[in-house]
């Protein structure tokens, strides 16, 4: 068990950057999600940790020792593959003992500890099998068994979820959890699925094109996203971002766009004042669609008109043409709204955000 | 805050603890340390390879600038084995012996081996005992074979003149005249090697996306234009794969001739490798031998150069 | 095996082709004409199947031909193996033994070195064999899953030499194993009539290290670097999980690299000058016009050394012919 933590960590393959300048502190026996699409870098930071590639700058401490030259076999991490990579030649008990036996470990011993890993994770009933002769599922617990049998420092999981099916995943996704608690190892959560990065992490870090954009307990950076990118990437549909100008008029401030305006009231926003005029210029207002109402089209809000309604049960999703942009507005499912309804989309203040130029958002508290 | 943290964020903890050049050094030994774990696994086949055949390789080019027997002292003349090889009327023959050998060999086994491959295709009864039986020759070492043919077609007791003698014939001299001699030569080569080739047609073949010739066979094509237009057009990279190998295969075409008619007549069967291996061996003529060791690799490289670039050409032209 | 399912199938399709023009046929008459094409229909299909049945006649006819002259001359040497020399020569002639005789076997073992010679095959080709395999594996792995510097130089100088054939290289080799026999100590192993300079230039050739390279790269990556994080050093991940997966292919490796070894005959010619190391196709060959040939007993010799592999073949042949495929780069 230990604390990891990654120093300006940059990874580069040729000329592109897998990994730029990320930091970031994972407490003992915390959980941390690392979520982004694919290709955002996250597999190459686990793959950092692990050995499996070497830095081309910074630094990842282990327990407070440094690991960058330290070889993945000297790290005591272990490892969940997507692809759970068991040896199809062991079998089942052989898979779980070969990292002790590979430490040398007394027969007897490495009997009881398979034995113990095997019962965690209920397999104890395939110990005979070889891998070809298991379901996804059981491959899994199979790879988390042999992660878990050696105790290990720091657990590194890649997409562990992804080859099972829908049903199984949610099953697995809260045992995994269960796991977490119950033997309290570090451990870094690699995922592109935000569902399970909102239910599993008791910190999520975003990341895009290798850098990191936001990290924070998943409620937070779900309601107070840092970037554009984490703001859409985040929640389904994605937040709502409309185009505007942020002015100052008589010294109050306002988010202007054709045919409407907003008086953005710093203390209700959240926002600095001198951020606001730092930021002055184009911005993007940006509301999640639970905190869109739509009104009559005589009351205050943004003008649009109603393109398409999507029931989906417990909520309808309502399409509203702002100008360029489609907001979507979740709506209570008995709603009212028809196709080509002139409406304003309304607001509070409170829960919208403004994006600066440069993607980030404006509301104080959030690094820059 | 524990909130949100982003990157670069100047935090204590985030300061690096080693200095550039503290991470450059020991970097560099972390990776020396990990590449020397190579040298294990390497060094057993390296030191054979280099010993045996890299150095052989280049000790040869050197030595076909020098003379000295086996035995007697070396010394550095120069071009002078090269241009005495160019001269040499003897390896002219064997350069021209094999040339013809491997035309009429490599053509004579490719057609048939398609021919009987597209059999074996189409007709799947019983192809796996055809398939073994025509790939029985290969088992029996080169010598070995050359030896069986013997027994076929010598002049006094070979089968072959005796069934013709049976029906009256006079019977032929298979080894003893030229160019007899090196047909006969072309006729076990071919015997040997039809069965591979077979196999490895039957193999290209039978790749051939069934679908497309489904596709073929509904738009109403003949047998031999699906052949023609499908079937061969696929084969084609197999086909210049196959050639490079076939080339440098026969190019060393020894064994037969040493068994058959070491060279005879009068040089009808002789071969560069035969030509190679008399020099070194029996007059120890090192220098030639070596010069014309060097010629070989030069050529077979050229040939693999030559058919690869002819490929390319092809291709770009189809495209 | 494949016979059953696939004459019906070319049926269905021969059908499905004339059904084709069938109905195009009755596109451009009349819709009543059907009767008609159904009549005509028949007769091409008739027809088709008669001219299915000579081609297939003629196609077994000519495989059977082809069978005929592969496995021939050595089912022929039955006849010399069994008969004394001076029968060769008799006309008319005698092509069933009339009165078989052991007697060019007693010559080959009590005249000849020939069991001596099987043994030096043996030791040479099964100790090429497993140069091959112990060296290539080796450094395939290295190859394929390693990383030092001049990983790729290195490996392209090694594959750069895969198109030398032995012969081109056969004066050279043997001088260098000769200079190196005259060198204290390791000259009393690598010699010209030694095994070990029998064995090591015959286990050069990097198409196996070519060939595992290829096939540790078709491993998932996964399993090497998972290994890797269970702790294993790299020769513990070679032997315990590349190496048992790597077996099939070994196999066929192996096999090829015994076919070439045990047939070759240049390279033994040179390197062993006497009976203690020589092989048997060098040793049959030097009965070929020792004095004056003695054509029994060089049958005897080829029949008594292609019945042993004939049946390996046969219990094996699966395997031979995977082999021969996979070396088909060499050869």
């Amino acid at each position: 068990m230990a604390e990891v933590i990654l120093r300006q960590l940059t990874k580069r393959f040729g000329a592109t950057t897998a990994v730029d300048d990320v930091s970031l502190r994972i407490p003992d026996g915390e959980l941390l999600v690392l979520l982004g699409p694919s290709g955002c870098g996250k597999s190459t930071i686990l793959r950092l940790i692990s050995g499996l590639e070497d830095a081309t700058s910074g630094e990842i401490a282990i327990d407070g020792e440094l690991v960058n030259f330290k070889d993945p076999t000297e790290r005591n991490v272990a490892m969940v593959f997507q692809n759970y990579a068991l040896y199809p030649h062991m079998s089942v008990s052989k898979n779980i003992a070969f990292p002790l036996e590979t430490a040398r470990m007394p027969k007897p011993k490495v009997r009881d500890a398979v034995a113990r890993a095997a019962e965690m994770l209920e397999i104890g009933d395939l110990l005979g099998r070889l891998p070809e002769q298991l379901s996804g599922g059981q491959r899994q617990r199979v790879a988390l068994a042999r992660a878990i049998v050696r105790q290990p420092l720091v657990f590194l999981m890649d997409e562990p979820l992804s080859n099972l099916d829908a049903q199984l995943r949610v099953q697995t996704r809260l045992e995994l959890t269960a796991l977490h608690e119950r033997l309290g190892i570090t451990t870094v959560y690699v995922t592109h699925d935000q569902v399970e990065a909102m239910t599993m992490g008791r910190r999520i870090a975003v990341m895009q094109s290798g850098r990191l954009q936001q990290v924070g307990a998943p409620v937070d950076v779900y309601r107070t996203p840092a970037t554009t990118f984490v703001a859409t990437f985040m929640g389904a549909p994605p937040m709502n971002l409309i185009d505007g100008e942020l002015r100052a008029d008589d010294g109050r401030w306002q988010f202007v766009r054709e045919g409407y305006s907003l008086d953005v009231d710093p203390a209700v926003m959240g926002i600095e004042p001198a951020a606001l005029q730092q930021s002055a210029g184009p911005v993007r207002l940006g509301v999640r669609p639970e905190h869109l109402t739509l009104a009559e089209p005589a009351a205050a809000g943004i003008p649009g008109i109603v393109q398409f309604l999507e029931p989906v049960g417990s909520d309808l999703f309502v399409s509203v043409g702002v100008g360029e942009h489609r907001v979507q507005v979740r709506m209570p499912p008995d709603a009212k709204a028809e196709r080509e309804d002139a409406v304003r989309v309304s607001f509070d203040p409170a829960r919208s955000h403004i994006f600066g130029s440069d993607d980030r958002n404006l509301r104080a508290g959030l690094a820059r | 805050m524990e909130g949100s943290v982003a990157a670069g964020a100047a935090e204590e903890w985030a300061e690096l603890t080693l200095s550039p050049r503290q991470y450059r050094q020991r970097a560099r030994r972390y990776r020396a340390r990990t590449s020397r774990r190579a040298i294990g696994f390497l060094a057993p086949y390296t030191a054979i390879w280099a010993v045996f055949l890299a150095f052989p390789v280049g000790w040869g080019v050197w030595l076909s600038f020098n003379t000295g027997g086996i035995l007697g002292t070396r010394q550095f003349v120069g071009f002078e084995n090269w241009t005495r090889a160019w001269g040499d009327t003897e390896i002219r023959t064997a350069v021209r012996n094999t040339a013809v050998y491997m035309v009429i060999a490599i053509a004579v086994v490719f057609g048939l081996a398609i021919f009987l491959a597209s059999l074996l295709n189409k007709h799947r009864r019983g192809s796996n005992f055809f398939k073994l039986a025509l790939y029985f020759p290969l088992l029996a070492p080169p010598i070995l074979g050359a030896m069986m043919w013997f027994f076929m077609v010598h002049f006094d007791f070979g089968v072959l003149n005796l069934i013709l003698r049976q029906f009256g014939g006079a019977g032929i001299n298979y080894l003893g005249e030229n160019p007899n001699a090196l047909l006969t030569i072309v006729a076990v080569e071919v015997w040997r090697g039809l069965g591979f080739w077979v196999l490895f047609y039957l193999a290209g073949i039978q790749a051939v996306p069934e679908e497309l010739l489904a596709a073929g066979r509904i738009d109403g094509a003949k047998a031999w234009r699906r052949f023609a237009r499908i079937t061969v057009p696929t084969l084609r990279p197999l086909l210049l794969f196959a050639l490079v190998v076939a080339i440098i295969f026969n190019a060393q075409l020894f064994d037969s001739v040493q068994v058959l008619t070491e060279g005879g007549p009068a040089l009808g069967t002789a071969t560069v490798v035969w030509f190679i291996f008399k020099r070194m061996f029996a007059f120890q003529d090192t220098g030639l031998a070596f010069a014309t060791s060097v010629g070989l690799l030069l050529v077979i490289l050229a040939a693999t150069l030559l058919s690869f670039w002819a490929l390319a050409k092809r291709q770009a032209r189809e495209a | 095996m494949t016979a059953g399912s696939a004459a019906p199938e070319r049926d269905l399709t021969t059908d499905g082709a004339a059904t084709e023009r069938d109905m195009t046929a009755s596109d451009d008459g009349q819709a009543d004409s059907f009767e008609l094409d159904r009549a005509a229909f028949e007769a091409a299909g008739r027809r088709r199947r008669t001219s299915d049945r000579v081609r297939r006649i003629g196609a077994y006819a000519t495989l059977s031909l082809f069978v005929v002259i592969s496995v021939g001359p050595a089912l022929y040497l039955i006849s010399p193996a069994f008969r004394d020399s001076v029968s060769l020569f008799a006309y008319p002639p005698e092509w069933i033994p009339r009165r078989p005789t052991l007697e060019n076997y007693r010559f080959l073992f009590r005249n000849t070195e020939y069991i001596r010679w099987g043994v030096n095959t043996a030791v040479y080709a099964t100790g090429v064999t497993l140069v091959s395999l112990v060296t290539n594996s080796l450094a395939a792995y290295a190859f394929a899953r390693l990383r030092f510097p001049g990983r790729k130089v290195l490996f392209f100088l090694i594959l750069s030499t895969l198109m030398i054939p032995v012969a081109a290289v056969l004066a050279p080799t043997y001088l260098t194993v000769r200079t190196i026999g005259g060198w204290p100590l390791i000259g009393d192993w690598i010699d010209l009539d030694t095994y070990g300079g029998l064995i090591l230039p015959s286990a050069v050739s990097p198409l196996g290290v070519f060939m595992m390279k290829q096939f540790i790269e078709t491993l998932p990556g996964g399993l090497y670097e998972a290994a890797k994080l269970d702790g294993a050093s790299e020769w513990r991940i070679f032997r315990k999980i590349v190496l048992p997966l790597l077996k099939p292919a070994l196999v066929v490796l192996g096999i090829f690299v015994f076919m070439i070894t045990w047939a070759s005959y240049l390279w033994p010619l040179v390197a062993a000058t006497g009976d203690d190391y020589r092989v048997l196709t060098v040793g049959i060959q030097s009965l070929n016009g020792q004095f004056v040939t003695n054509w029994g007993v060089m049958g005897a010799a080829a029949l008594l050394t292609i019945v042993p592999v004939t049946i390996v073949f046969l219990f094996f042949q699966k395997w031979f012919v995977q082999a021969s495929m996979a070396g088909a780069l060499k050869q």
